[in-house]
């Protein structure tokens, strides 16, 4: 869950039109989700890396390390963490690039990037690491940059994620790949109801104890379940030009991880 | 993800072990920007260690990797001095494949990792506490030492002298069947010997 879990749910599948989109539930103008998404984030950040390991409980490392694994990140590497919020896929990346490589962490919401770089610059994370305040619609880079794009929880906050996907297409090297780590539909109708319940019940009074704001988590469970399915997803990365996407289900489909490559 | 849980822990438990090493972690820095990927036929995945600014990182990045080895958890318990690599893998115990120095290496980082635990338990319940533990856990040590030497003795003399002393049921049986059959055997050869003399009896009369 990073800032741009900030930005939101895609317009392919409901009552959204060009100039509306949702925030959550609510049905709203575009030009008004970027500094709506921008509230909720301002609002957690700081408790951020603590509410991620509550409301998880603690599974997120998990998540984050297998879209490591499945990086094939190599010695040289640049790699960009799109709305990396407080850097925990930067802080990996960054040791496993080494001193020839480079990471971006990239985020829209100035108060995450700032977290995120109090947090790596206290780690001692300080040699190949560039931060830049970024929305994944208009990404500041040239074409070709990068051999690996990241963004891990935070696609579902984008306005306009197909516009958010062709720019990331852009800015990836011929042979790059970028993977997509968010939370998804759950396999099982069973564990669908689990969830909702966690999510709708308990996840907003966790927030509004621990971060002093259960709205904002409540927004956080409403657009989880506005954000498009495994499949819809992935065809929506192929519709951006990416190759070979597939996906993998964790925690039985609670989180999926995208992949896709330029060719 | 099981994967990634086993590749965590790893993790955690080699940076506390080199933290606490009380050799300077001289080796560290000749691997620095290198990765061992450790390939082991009960795991059906690799282990790759990454070494950066002394800090070791756990991953499944098998393509990274300097240098690869696969062998089996009984060798690599083995493998606890340098000189035994070569040995190893002369026996075909152990394959190595790109730059066998960086395996040295790690080998004698593990060599040298030496850490002091009562110093280290020391820090959080204090001196006192910590040497009666020390002598508590030598104590408790010591009798079970003498435990399981005194079974070991027991069960030995068991099982060299008194278990063959002992008749099984099933021989008993077979020794109580053996009797009967010898039994029966003797009326049957009685019978024919009483038949013989009768016979006998009755040519002479005639």
């Amino acid at each position: 869950m990073s800032s741009q879990e900030n930005n939101h749910q895609d317009d392919s599948s409901d009552n959204t039109t060009d100039t509306t989109t949702h925030f959550g539930y609510q049905t709203v103008a575009k030009d008004d989700k970027v500094s709506m998404v921008a509230g909720v984030f301002d609002s957690v950040a700081a408790q951020y890396d603590v509410m991620n390991d509550l409301m998880s409980f603690g599974i997120h490392r998990l998540w984050k390390r297998f879209t490591i694994d499945a990086s094939g990140v190599r010695p040289g590497n640049i790699v960009l963490d799109l709305a990396g919020g407080t850097g925990d896929l930067t802080a990996k990346f960054s040791q496993l690039v080494g001193r020839e490589g480079q990471v971006i962490l990239a985020d829209i919401n100035s108060s995450m990037l700032n977290v995120g770089r109090d947090k790596l610059r206290d780690r001692g994370l300080v040699q190949n690491i560039e931060y830049v305040q970024a929305n994944a619609q208009y990404l500041p880079f040239e074409d070709n940059t990068f051999d690996i794009v990241t963004i891990a929880f935070g696609l579902r906050n984008v306005t306009d994620k197909d516009m958010a996907l062709r720019s990331i297409y852009r800015v990836l090297k011929p042979g790059g790949r970028l993977l997509v780590l968010e939370f998804s539909k759950p396999e099982y109708e069973l564990i669908n109801k689990a969830y909702d319940f966690y999510s709708f019940n308990i996840l907003p009074k966790i927030g509004k104890i621990v971060a002093k704001d259960g709205d904002s988590y409540q927004y956080l469970a409403e657009s989880i379940r506005m954000h498009p399915d495994q499949e819809t997803l992935k065809t929506m990365m192929d519709n951006a030009g990416f190759e070979q996407t597939s996906y993998k289900n964790l925690t039985a489909g609670v989180v999926a991880l995208h992949k896709g490559y330029k060719f | 993800m099981l994967q990634q849980v086993m590749c965590s822990a790893l993790e955690t438990i080699v940076n506390k072990a080199v933290s606490l090493n009380i050799h300077p972690n001289d080796q560290l820095n000749a691997l620095d920007q290198k990765t061992l990927a450790v390939k082991l036929t009960e795991l059906g995945f690799p282990l790759c260690f990454s070494i950066n600014d002394g800090n070791i990182l756990v991953t499944k990045l098998i393509a990274r990797a300097d240098c690869t080895i696969t062998s089996s958890i009984n060798t690599l318990q083995a493998l606890k001095k340098e000189q035994q690599l070569t040995e190893l893998i002369k026996q075909d115990r152990l394959d190595v494949e790109g730059d066998i120095k960086v395996a040295q290496h790690f080998t004698s980082l593990a060599e040298t990792l030496d850490i002091d635990w009562q110093t280290e338990l020391a820090k959080h319940i204090g001196d006192v506490a910590t040497h009666k533990i020390v002598q508590l856990s030598k104590t408790v040590k010591n009798k079970l030492v003498f435990v399981s030497k005194q079974i070991q003795a027991d069960s030995g003399e068991y099982l060299v002298h008194e278990k063959r002393l002992v008749v099984t049921s099933r021989q008993l049986d077979h020794f109580n069947q053996g009797v009967l059959a010898v039994n029966l055997q003797t009326k049957q050869v009685e019978n024919r010997l009483h038949q013989l003399v009768e016979r006998f009896h009755i040519n002479s009369k005639g």
